[in-house]
């Protein structure tokens, strides 16, 4: 979820798909037999090897194309995928899944033990942005060909999670990514076989009648790339597209007492937060960043950037994930932000924030804090730049402030460790305390349910009382879809999933 | 010379058309200058629970989605537009016309390799052009004014070597050298002033040009950051808002407006700084 988190924002917004409106598909090159589905994504996939992307676009389309072990289902709880299922040994170190039979990649030739092996390997050995999920894994192997039998030197209590909570940990096909064709023309074993890709349109996706869930209702499916939610919305509204997740917030009311429009929204797992670079002076002092925790409205931000379809939060978990927690220390309370910024000696401070355009509420909350902060005397001065740059200057540490959302996270170790650790990928804003290290990782080792929450939860409530993430909000995930387009249902994880959609006539 | 700036500005406010875009000029003048006095509001006052009011007693132009009194913005967004197209023309006149009289004047394989220069950046559209630089040099009002800069350069060079390849041959340009007079002395005392009406129409109308392509850029992302107010930036704002018209017809008519007032003043210019036409306007009226 840490690759996804990049994207997210752009996710949450809004996604569409749409189901196919015979005759202007036909126009675009897409969708031939005009009885497909079609639908608008915000973006365009970087490449599409699960493995080595970390768009929300890529996860998007491959959510269709890829499987995992097991995988979360609308509860979240993770159910049996291309494992029929499992068991765990009595001192919980050894994992046996036992592989569902019969199942083909898209290119009919067998799927087998030796394919899961394989994955894992890559992800471990390649050291690939998921190879944090495997922590504790010591060994892989397959003893037959339906067998895979992982071997931990440690108990992992959210094992499951960790290989199948996203299409990150997908099971990939060694020959495709041997010829470095999975970039482009990714092979996998899902509902939905690659078909071709338009660079700067469009990718379609045709049924595979062979997946072990059943075939698609749906010969094909096409993801168009429509990056501003206006036109997203009014090629839905004029049956060019049958489904967006790009919808413009502040029509989000309309779209709903649309009748010739489905709206649905879940309360989403998705976060977005202010963080400070604290390699920089004078961020590397709490009482600053506690400042700029004080010193912004949250509610004014929401309504700026969401309309209201989202929640204020002060920690990243939000309430209907089974790990929440509660606690807001933070108030909008000008005259202490200006109090904590006098005991720690700032005046006249000018903040460097990154924005960027791909996520607009970046930009608008940008502004909107901007004015917040001025009445404590910072100065906030927005800097939009392409998110590839953004990407870029976030890894080199070239910002005083940034602000992104991160996206699919489902257990309580997904939305700290990497972000909060002293040694996570993803702490850029370089947060250090060996409190919140060690409650981390006893969260890892804890294996009763309530325990391993309570360290999860004081970590985070330690993170918050050092602001090294300032959290804004969690955004609903919305999406619209035309009314042909039947069983399609909105995921709190944001996942999109075609699989089972039906069309009308 | 002095004369002749002096008869021009007559001849050019006896022109009803041209004298009302050199007013609206000295109104945005005045705009910029005395912008934070004359905006009702601060134009960053972001307040959500005002968002998308329509025009009213209180807020003339409406509010756009933050909040902010989209008239102040407007305002004050005169003055970075301004300052922009006259920083950035002034940059492209300067680098132009030196280029342009040096070349002009000595020709020689100086002329032949810089015009070929000039002719390779010429042959880009501009837009494409100035966005390529700040997509180099990254976005922001300085780099916007260096991008526009630098992509209206070829036009006064061209503009100044065709007049100066002309007075190179004339008869007092060749007497002052045979009298034994530096070329420096000739350029400064016989060229330049003979090769600025040219040049006043080219700065008139680049001007308009110039504000057109900050507005684009700003529109961009590249140009003008937000918070900080500009027209083409809040005309991107407000295109996501089709009922709040309010939001993008207002920058959008302080663009329009603007650049027809500095077409409206090149193209008087242009008719009265330029003999043959002032001669013809000048039969015209006393017939």
């Amino acid at each position: 979820m840490r690759r996804l988190s990049r994207w997210a924002g752009a996710a949450l917004v809004l996604a569409l798909l749409g189901a196919c409106s015979p005759g202007t598909g036909v126009d675009r090159g897409l969708s031939k037999d005009g009885s497909g589905v079609v639908a608008a994504i915000a973006g365009e996939p970087d490449q599409l090897d699960p493995h080595r992307t970390s768009a929300y676009f890529s996860f998007q389309v491959l959510e269709n194309t890829f499987d995992t072990l097991v995988e979360p289902g609308e509860d979240l709880v993770m159910r049996p995928g291309l494992a029929e299922r499992w068991k765990v040994s009595e001192d919980r170190l050894t994992w046996t899944f036992t592989l569902r039979k019969g199942v083909t990649w898209h290119d009919g030739s067998t799927f087998g033990a030796d394919d899961v092996v394989y994955s894992y390997r890559r992800i471990i050995d390649e050291k690939l942005g998921n190879a944090w999920r495997f922590d504790g894994v010591k060994d892989i192997s397959a003893p037959d060909d339906s067998t895979v039998v992982l071997k931990l030197d440690k108990p992992v209590y959210n094992l499951l999670s960790r290989i199948g909570g996203h299409k990150g940990l997908a099971i990939v096909n060694k020959r495709n990514v041997e010829s470095g064709k999975i970039k482009t023309r990714p092979l996998g074993t899902g509902p939905f076989s690659f078909d071709d890709y338009n660079p700067g349109e469009s990718i379609r996706l045709k049924a595979n009648s062979r997946w072990w869930g059943g075939a698609p209702k749906i010969p094909s499916l096409t993801f168009r790339f429509i990056p501003e939610p206006t036109t997203a919305l009014a090629d839905l509204e004029a049956g060019e597209i049958n489904w967006t997740d790009n919808i413009p917030p502040q029509q989000v009311e309309r779209v709903s007492q649309n009748e010739d429009l489905e709206l649905d929204s879940a309360v989403g797992n998705d976060y977005w937060y202010l963080a400070a670079n604290q390699d920089r002076r004078p961020f590397d002092d709490p009482r600053v960043r506690k400042a700029i925790a004080y010193g912004i409205d949250r509610k004014a931000v929401v309504q700026a950037t969401q309309y209201g379809n989202a929640t204020v939060n002060q920690l990243a978990i939000p309430k209907t994930n089974p790990w929440y927690a509660a606690y807001s220390p933070y108030s909008h309370n000008t005259r202490r932000a200006a109090k904590l910024l006098a005991a720690a000696g700032v005046r006249d401070l000018k903040i460097d924030m990154l924005v960027t355009k791909e996520y607009p509420e970046t930009v608008i909350t940008g502004q909107v804090i901007a004015s917040q902060l001025e009445k404590i005397g910072i100065t906030v001065q927005p800097r939009e730049v392409d998110f590839a740059t953004w990407l870029d200057k976030q890894g080199k540490g070239e910002f005083d402030m940034l602000m992104l959302g991160w996206l699919g996270n489902l257990d309580a170790e997904d939305f700290y460790y990497a972000q909060h650790h002293s040694d996570g990928d993803f702490n850029f804003q370089k947060y250090s305390s060996p409190e919140v290290d060690r409650l981390l990782e006893a969260g890892q080792k804890e294996t009763g349910k309530k325990a391993r929450k309570d360290r999860y939860a004081e970590a985070a409530r330690k993170i918050a009382d050092d602001a090294s993430y300032v959290y804004l909000y969690n955004p609903d995930v919305v999406q619209a879809w035309a009314p042909q387009l039947e069983n399609y249902k909105v995921r709190s994880d944001g996942a999109v999933r075609f699989r089972d959609v039906r069309l009308a006539d | 010379m002095s004369a002749r700036p002096f008869s021009a500005w007559s001849h050019l406010l006896r022109r009803p058309v041209s004298a009302a875009g050199l007013g609206v000029v000295v109104l945005l003048l005045t705009l910029a200058l005395l912008g934070p006095q004359l905006a009702p509001y601060g134009p960053n006052a972001v307040d959500v629970t005002r968002a998308l009011q329509p025009p009213s007693m209180e807020h003339w132009f409406g509010t756009d989605d933050l909040g902010r009194d989209v008239l102040s913005r407007v305002v004050l967004a005169a003055r970075v537009s301004l300052q922009v197209s006259l920083i950035s023309v002034s940059i492209a006149l300067v680098v132009g016309v030196v280029l342009g009289l040096v070349v002009g004047y000595f020709r020689g394989w100086a002329d032949t390799v810089i015009m070929r220069v000039v002719d390779v950046v010429f042959a880009f559209p501009i837009m494409l052009l100035a966005i390529a630089i700040v997509a180099v040099l990254g976005p922001g009002v300085t780099t916007a004014t260096v991008a526009i800069g630098v992509v209206y350069v070829p036009v006064f060079a061209r503009v100044t070597r065709a007049s100066a390849l002309a007075l190179r041959e004339e008869p007092y340009v060749r007497a002052a050298a045979a009298i034994g007079a530096g070329p420096l002395r000739i350029i400064r005392a016989h060229v330049l002033p003979n090769v600025s009406a040219p040049v006043i129409v080219q700065t008139s109308l680049s001007l308009a040009f110039a504000i057109l392509s900050e507005a684009a850029l700003s529109f961009l992302g590249l140009g003008v950051q937000p918070p900080q107010p500009s027209w083409g930036r809040m005309l991107f704002d407000g295109k996501g808002f089709t009922d709040a018209w309010w939001m993008s017809v207002f920058p959008g008519l302080a663009i329009f407006v603007t650049v027809l007032a500095f077409n409206l003043v090149g193209d008087g210019l242009r008719d009265v700084l330029d003999p043959r036409r002032r001669s013809a306007m000048e039969s015209r009226r006393d017939r």
